[in-house]
């Protein structure tokens, strides 16, 4: 007797559906980046008559290069150093000890989390460039020139981005240290360890996965940052990898092949910090416990309330409270002083941002590559996850490879390889472009919420279906998508707060029809238009803090 | 026509999980898949509903055939006229318990009158009429139990599949649930394969069992052949608490199958047939009696109480008998460290080939 393979008709269903997905997601992701390796062997930039060449990747050695190379790695390590230990130091205040303010610090530290990194430098400079608030109020105080303060170097290209990455650490923490199992540091009392004996001997060697995976994604998101070190570090001549990509792409004498050698070496630091971040996460981050809610014994801080307190107040006004006021103060006068008792109060930027038809289409383009865009992202984010994490057919551990590989590359090493790959297809020019740049630079986002989600799903409720009569499409439809729906709405917005404030890809591939809010702030605000800038970031950021706010919960709860 | 299995093959990887399983199931006819967890009984379960391509075999329900590896043929769960219940029941909490029960009949399309008619229907017959409107996260572990059979049997499938459908429940609730399944399965008159690791409810449900061992079929029967005439020391043990003597055996007589203890105590069996030679003899510890010291004789072994456990209407003795040592279920009191016979009659020893399992 010989066996012959057995058919299945649902087999055909799936095979279809996973190829689209796997082609659409291989379009996206290695077009860009295949692009980028051609172009770095270009002497021409893209749609420019070229031959091939290999100098480009031998100018990465100059002395300039590599000192941008150490500068970005020095500000990174740094940057990642101050925030994981910043947000380690609140999740334990918050979820260990007897801390009085937990609420009002989530919400605060949420807030900060949704506070858009650009806005938030562009405040800074407001704040501590040489002419701005807080030197005139040393002045004021210490008479000129005794103290200064200039927001225009590496330290000030740090501190802004402590304050902007703090909380992604705080939210990486936290969860593992809930999850912990509470018993494990009761254990430890009821074998007589004094409570900072516990902290030292349990907790924190518990916890060395968690927070060597923050320091890890720190860092990657320290080297993706362009919006802060381009605000910060362009004026006072300190460069970063992402601003020097910039820099080479967008003024001349443009070199788009040194750019794009530049783009895959900064791909390959944060692709293999990544690619370590996933290994640690893979190898259980830490002893936990599920479904079981126990409270922790709460560590009484005693004398050093105060300190936490006051440590916790100081960040909460400078990462949020500060700048956001100095926006609106910005916004509301007619010429910027920073004294506002010397300042001429007006409405006129935000009567001027409704009169510009500019940025009333940069306004509506907005909306349409956040608001539809992220339709398109997480139907794609869905496809994805289901394949992988569910039907996982021949092929979908390249897939799921496929789609977290954005997760490694940074924003703008994405617009910079759609700029390369994009000129030669109709769609140049158009939104289209952004909305493919969002949504394969965001996959991961989506792949990741809406995967969590597939995997708690049990396996039999989808097979209590079939075995009901409804064929794999009916089932999906009917039981896998109303059963993902919380996955789905948070996914949602994520994807829609992420298009909405993205600016690093933008900024290499926007047109004058094409342009999106950010684009528009940072426009004003290079133009020296500070006060239509503010303007603008404050609805901007009413906006998204407002949706924040109303759809997603879940990262401010307790 | 039932289902009818031929020859089921199912790997996972290199791993054999189901070892050529052949079954035939009646309409009407209840045959319970008995066995330890982990021998493949989910698996064959999962065969049958379609939810596993099994690698070798033929596969027929209601008399077509919905597996064939000779030929190719691979019918789609949702093809297949089964209803299933799932060990986790699998109720969709997005859905109303209504709902729920109807998904069946809806996705097949049928018309709202008749759905409405069919899942009242349905869940009057598992007693959950007043349910209809509840959200089906409000339910408890045996409402939900109910939800499942009723999804299961409202659009009146050709075979009906239950995984463990009991082993969710409480023990007092399952001894009434197991009542009421049973008559609701007659009433149906439908075939049906029914996944346990209970004994006590594969005896009082099936009108067949099959106990099954590492992905093969040991033996097959009604409760009483199957409790009563085991023909394997592991069909025995997982069927009921059983005692096992390790025995010579001497030959067939008229009376039944004569055999010696290792110390040399005649024992007499009046069921099974084995060969001369070493082998165990098999008494259920219900059978066993105490009585007081004396001289051995033909199916009264000497022996001393080791434990005594009282369990309200009756003790549990562990009687060392010789190397043995043996349950004893009994109303009489007796000392521990008392020397007793045990006694027996030979009608109630099953002569088995090989070596049995110890009593711990
Ligand atoms: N999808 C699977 N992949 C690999 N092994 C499996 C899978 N499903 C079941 N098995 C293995 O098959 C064996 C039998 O499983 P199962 O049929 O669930 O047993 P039972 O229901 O009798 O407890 C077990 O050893 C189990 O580990
Ligand atoms: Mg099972």
């Amino acid at each position: 007797m010989t066996t012959l393979p057995a058919r299945r008709s649902g087999e055909t269903t799936i095979r279809v559906v996973f190829v689209l997905t796997f082609l659409v997601t291989a379009f996206l992701i290695v077009t860009p980046l295949a692009s980028l390796l051609y172009g770095s062997f270009q002497t021409g930039g893209p749609g420019a008559p070229s031959t091939f060449t290999l100098k480009n990747w031998g100018d990465l050695a100059s002395r300039a290069l590599v000192h941008t190379l150490f500068m970005t790695c020095f500000i990174s390590v740094v940057t990642s150093v101050f925030s994981t230990a910043g947000g380690a130091a609140m999740a334990w205040l918050v979820y260990r000890s007897d801390f009085r303010y937990k609420r009002s610090l989530v919400a605060a530290v949420g807030l900060s989390f949704f506070f858009p990194g650009f806005i938030l430098g562009m405040a800074w400079v407001i704040l501590g460039s040489p002419g701005g608030v807080f030197n005139d109020i040393l002045e004021h105080l210490f008479g000129p020139d005794v103290i200064r303060f200039d927001i225009y170097s590496a330290t000030g290209i740090i501190w802004i981005q402590v304050l902007h990455i703090l909380p992604f650490a705080f939210f990486t923490i936290r969860g593992p240290l809930i999850s912990m199992d509470s018993s494990l540091e009761e254990a430890a009392y009821a074998s007589g360890a004094t409570p900072w004996q516990v902290v030292c001997r349990v907790t924190v060697p518990l916890m060395i996965f968690p927070v060597m995976s923050s320091l890890l994604l720190c860092f990657v998101l320290s080297v993706e940052q362009f919006a802060i070190p381009a605000m910060v570090g362009i004026p006072g001549h300190v460069h970063t990898l992402a601003t020097e990509l910039y820099l080479l792409t967008s003024f001349s004498p443009t070199n788009t092949g040194l750019a794009a050698a530049v783009g895959l070496s900064m791909s390959a630091v944060t692709g293999l910090s990544i690619f370590a971040q996933r290994r640690i996460v893979h190898r259980r981050m830490a002893p936990t416990v599920t479904g079981r809610g126990y409270r922790v014994r709460e560590l009484s801080l005693g004398r050093w309330r105060w300190v936490a307190t006051a440590a916790c107040v100081f960040y909460v006004l400078m990462s949020f409270i500060i700048p956001a006021l100095s926006l609106i103060y910005t916004s509301a006068i007619k010429f910027f002083v920073a004294n506002p008792f010397e300042a001429a109060w007006t409405f006129r930027n935000y009567v001027q941002l409704w009169d510009n038809p500019g940025t009333l289409r940069a306004f509506w383009n907005t909306v349409l590559v956040a608001g539809g865009g992220a339709v398109l992202g997480l139907t794609l984010g869905v496809l994805v996850a289901y394949s992988t994490h569910r039907l996982k057919p021949r092929g979908h551990r390249a897939l799921d490879i496929l789609a977290c590989l954005p997760f490694g590359i940074p924003g703008i090493v994405i617009g910079l390889g759609f700029l390369w790959s994009y000129v030669y297809l109709p769609i140049y020019g158009t939104l289209w472009v952004l909305v493919f740049c969002y949504v394969a630079r965001f996959l991961p986002y989506a792949t990741e919420t809406v995967g969590a989600q597939v995997v708690q799903l049990d396996r039999a409720l989808e097979e209590a279906a079939w075995a009901s009569g409804a064929n794999r499409i009916a089932s999906f439809r009917r039981i896998v998508l109303p059963l993902l729906r919380p996955a789905l709405q948070s996914g949602y917005f994520l994807l829609f707060i992420a298009y909405f404030r993205e600016i690093a890809a933008a900024a290499l591939l926007y047109t004058a029809s094409t342009q999106v809010l950010s684009i528009s702030i940072w426009a004003f605000f290079e133009n020296a238009n500070w006060g239509v800038a503010s303007a603008l970031s404050v609805i901007t950021t009413i906006i998204t803090v407002a949706l924040m706010g109303a759809v997603m919960r879940a990262p401010l709860k307790l | 026509m039932g289902i009818s299995v031929r020859n089921l093959v199912k790997r996972f990887g290199d791993k054999t999980i189901i070892d050529g399983i052949s079954l035939d199931i009646a309409d009407g006819e209840l045959v319970s898949l008995l066995g330890p967890s982990g021998c493949g009984k989910t698996t064959t379960l999962r065969c049958i509903a379609g939810l596993e391509t099994p690698e070798e075999g033929r596969i027929e329900i209601d008399g077509e055939v919905v597996f064939d590896s000779a030929s190719g043929i691979m019918v789609e769960p949702y093809n297949r006229s089964i209803g299933m219940v799932f060990q986790s029941y699998a109720i969709w909490p997005h859905l109303t318990v209504f709902e729920n029960v109807a998904f069946p009949l809806r996705v097949r399309r049928r018309p709202n009158a008749e759905v409405e008619q069919k899942v009242v229907r349905a869940l009057e017959m598992v007693g959950l009429g007043a349910f209809r409107d509840r959200s089906s996260q409000q339910l408890s572990g045996g409402q939900q139990q109910r939800v499942a059979v009723a999804r299961a049997i409202v659009h009146a499938p050709a075979v009906l599949l239950f995984d463990e459908p009991l082993s969710n429940l409480d023990a007092k609730l399952r001894d009434r649930t197991r009542a009421e399944l049973r008559k609701l399965q007659r009433d149906l008159h439908v075939a049906t394969v029914y996944v346990t690791h209970d004994q006590a409810e594969a005896l009082s449900l099936s009108d067949r069992i099959l106990v099954m061992s590492e992905g093969r079929i040991l033996q097959q029967g009604t409760p009483e052949d199957i409790y009563h005439a085991p023909t394997d020391s592991f069909v025995a043990d997982v069927v009921g608490a059983a005692n096992f003597l390790a025995v010579e055996f001497r030959g067939q007589g008229l009376d039944g199958i004569r055999a010696v203890t290792r110390d040399g105590a005649p024992v007499r069996a009046s069921t099974g047939s084995v060969p001369p030679g070493p082998g165990t003899i098999m008494i259920r510890p219900d059978k066993l009696r105490l009585e007081p010291a004396g001289p051995s004789q033909e199916n009264r072994l000497p022996g001393t109480i080791r434990q005594r456990l009282f369990l309200g209407g009756h003790f549990e003795y562990l009687v060392e008998v010789g190397a043995d040592t043996v349950r004893v279920i009994s109303v009489v009191l007796m000392q521990e460290g008392a020397p007793v016979l045990v006694a027996f009659d030979a009608v109630d020893c099953v002569a088995l080939a090989g070596a049995g399992a110890a009593v711990s």
